[in-house]
């Protein structure tokens, strides 16, 4: 029988473990990445192969005609390479209607097009798809119930074509040449580039719908394949999960009532400089975490999860113990790759008093694990923004 | 109770119950894997992946490090889906995840692991004076791995003795012999008193 030291062995590694709210994005894409079959390591006996018959080829060149021999090369070569021929279109995926994130991490793409087109086949769907030469980067794709987007680094609110949208984000990419692009395809009715920063790539796509996706990424030549569905029964029968409410006409995007994450692992720890809280007459109360990049690493929101809850108390890392904050609902905000311990010269615990952010303190700065704590004073509905110049991330709180 | 026996997890609804019976549909999820649909094994990440990361932080106290292992282990359990039959994956997922845990500790920690082995053979534990009491969090830190995950996994993720015994490899006495000593080190860094049985 467990005794009382037991009991709290047991509450006490719980409440470390779940310090971990969500399966991290980056170690799913690292998965993903060590899971996928490396296209030069498949070529490499092919190539060793044909050079190998090309030798040979020219050893006999001194006793035939070098014009047969040249034939005779030519299509034994053709014959080798044709078998590295595009990635065939693979096993028709499910539709899934949630957010999705892929791509090699670490890997350096140019997104030479962007081709969109109307598919008739069960189910029916519009078909975007993303060439990349050298490989499909890191990328996140974000589902959302508005076609209302906001350009990175400016902030400035753009509405595409559409009613719904999604907004897709590469990192470590680049682009030349590719336009913005109106459509009138049964979902898909434009598509424009958000930004293009720091080798931040990200797209907004105006869709007449919420609707459900799939993502494809094939070789041969590397593309990224978004299969949005268009048959009219589709958004029924696969039950889209609940999007965010509608902004209202002052807001620059949609206030959620779910977890928010984001941000990216591109180098070097980033310094926390600033914290600032207040509260804006728009009807939000907004905290902003202002970073500064070490010297000689490329600046970058570091990657960060805002995860909503019921109650203002927290538990610090590393140390497990409770604090609570005033209020009596929670934010809590943690940044990977992150850590202010040796920047951050303001308060630590800020009591701002405002609408409904009423305390923010800091829980934890340990290995580069960054952790603030939010009192609300009721529970509310948040949007997360990332800007530059200087990198921060805002986290605005709806208020009454 | 047996090796058969589930394992409920706190911690809210996101976590999965390592050790369940496998319902059909997970069981046709394992099948797409066998198949090499990597879409199929993303589920499997899914499924699992919190529940294990949680884990071998707990053990080896360091995010990264801990990520690092939870990485190897889905890579291991893709190269080896093959030899998974009919049977929940989480158990063997945790064994992958237990084994990939503790070497990455021993990598990481080579000296560490040393002066571990030599305080086991030689002048034992430096015992901490009523003035130095730990909380548990700094006592947990002062465990040894093979300590730690049998702490992790019999009283997080409340697998019996036997099958903490299994996950580890270890004979169910040596677990049980593990599991006492831990928890009367913990006892002794936090100065608790055991309560008489």
């Amino acid at each position: 029988m467990s005794d009382k030291f037991e009991n709290d062995l047991r509450d006490h590694l719980h409440k470390e473990a779940e310090e971990i709210r969500e399966f991290p994005r980056q170690l799913r894409g690292r998965i993903r990445e060590g899971i996928t079959p490396r296209t030069r390591a498949r070529m490499a006996p092919q190539l060793a192969l044909a050079g190998a018959l090309v030798l040979v080829a020219f050893a006999v060149l001194a006793v035939r005609s070098p014009q047969v021999i040249l034939n005779d090369v030519r299509s034994t070569v053709t014959q080798i390479f044709t078998t590295q021929s595009p990635s065939p279109s693979p096993t028709p995926q499910p539709f899934i209607c949630s957010d999705r994130s892929g791509g090699t991490t670490g890997l350096s793409g140019q997104l030479t097009g962007i081709r969109v087109a109307h598919h008739g086949e069960a189910p029916g769907f519009d078909r975007m798809v993303f060439d990349f030469a050298g490989g499909i980067p890191s990328y996140d794709l974000t589902r959302q119930e508005s076609s209302v987007f906001v350009r990175d680094a400016s902030g400035q609110q753009v509405t595409l074509a559409g009613s719904a949208g999604v907004k897709l984000v590469f990192r470590d990419a680049d682009v030349q040449g590719v336009a913005d692009q109106k459509f009138d395809l049964p979902a898909v009715r434009e598509i424009v580039q958000l930004g293009n920063f720091e080798r931040v790539l990200s797209y907004g796509i105006g869709l007449t719908s919420s609707q459900c996706i799939r993502v494809l990424e094939l070789t041969g030549p590397s593309r990224l394949v978004v299969d949005v569905i268009t048959a009219p029964t589709a958004s029924a029968t696969a039950a889209p999960t609940p999007l965010p409410t509608l902004p209202s006409a002052t807001d620059l995007t949609p206030f959620s009532c779910q977890d928010h994450g984001g941000g990216s692992d591109t180098g070097p720890a980033m310094r926390l400089t600033a914290v600032r809280v207040a509260h804006q007459p728009a009807g939000y109360d907004r905290i902003v975490f202002e970073f500064a990049p070490q010297p000689g690493s490329t600046a970058h929101v570091p990657t960060y999860t805002v995860s909503r809850q019921a109650s203002s108390k927290f538990v610090k890392d590393p140390s497990g113990l409770d604090v609570t904050l005033k209020g009596s609902s929670g934010v809590r905000i943690v940044f990977h790759g992150a850590s202010g311990a040796d920047s951050y010269t303001g308060s630590r615990d800020l009591t701002p008093g405002l609408p409904v952010v009423q305390e923010v303190e800091q829980l934890g700065d340990f290995e580069a694990v960054l952790s603030w704590g939010t009192g609300l004073s009721r529970p509310s509905c948040i949007r997360t923004l990332e800007l530059s110049n200087p990198t921060r991330l805002v986290i605005d709180v709806q208020t009454p | 109770m047996g090796a058969s026996k589930t394992s409920p997890v706190h911690g809210g609804a996101s976590v999965y119950t390592i050790g369940m019976l496998m319902d059909p549909a997970l069981g046709r999820v394992i099948e797409r894997c066998r198949d090499g649909d990597r879409d199929a094994f993303e589920e499997v990440v899914d499924r699992y992946g919190l529940q294990l990361l949680r884990t071998a932080r707990l053990i080896l106290r360091d995010q990264a490090l801990a990520e690092d292992a939870v990485q190897e282990t889905f890579l291991r359990a893709w190269q080896r889906m093959g030899s998974l039959r009919d049977e929940d994956p989480g158990p063997w997922l945790n064994r992958i995840a237990m084994n990939e845990s503790i070497s990455a500790y021993r990598r990481r920690h080579r000296f560490q692991a040393l002066t571990e082995r030599f305080g086991r053979f030689g002048g034992g534990q430096h015992e901490v004076s009523s003035e130095q009491r730990l909380d548990l969090a700094h006592a947990l830190d002062r465990l040894t791995t093979e300590q730690r995950a049998a702490v992790a996994l019999h009283y997080y993720q409340d697998l019996s003795v036997e099958d903490t015994a299994k996950a580890l490899r270890v004979p169910v006495d040596t677990m049980k012999s593990r599991l006492k000593t831990a928890l009367r080190r913990l006892r002794d860094l936090t100065g608790s008193e055991e309560i008489p049985a």
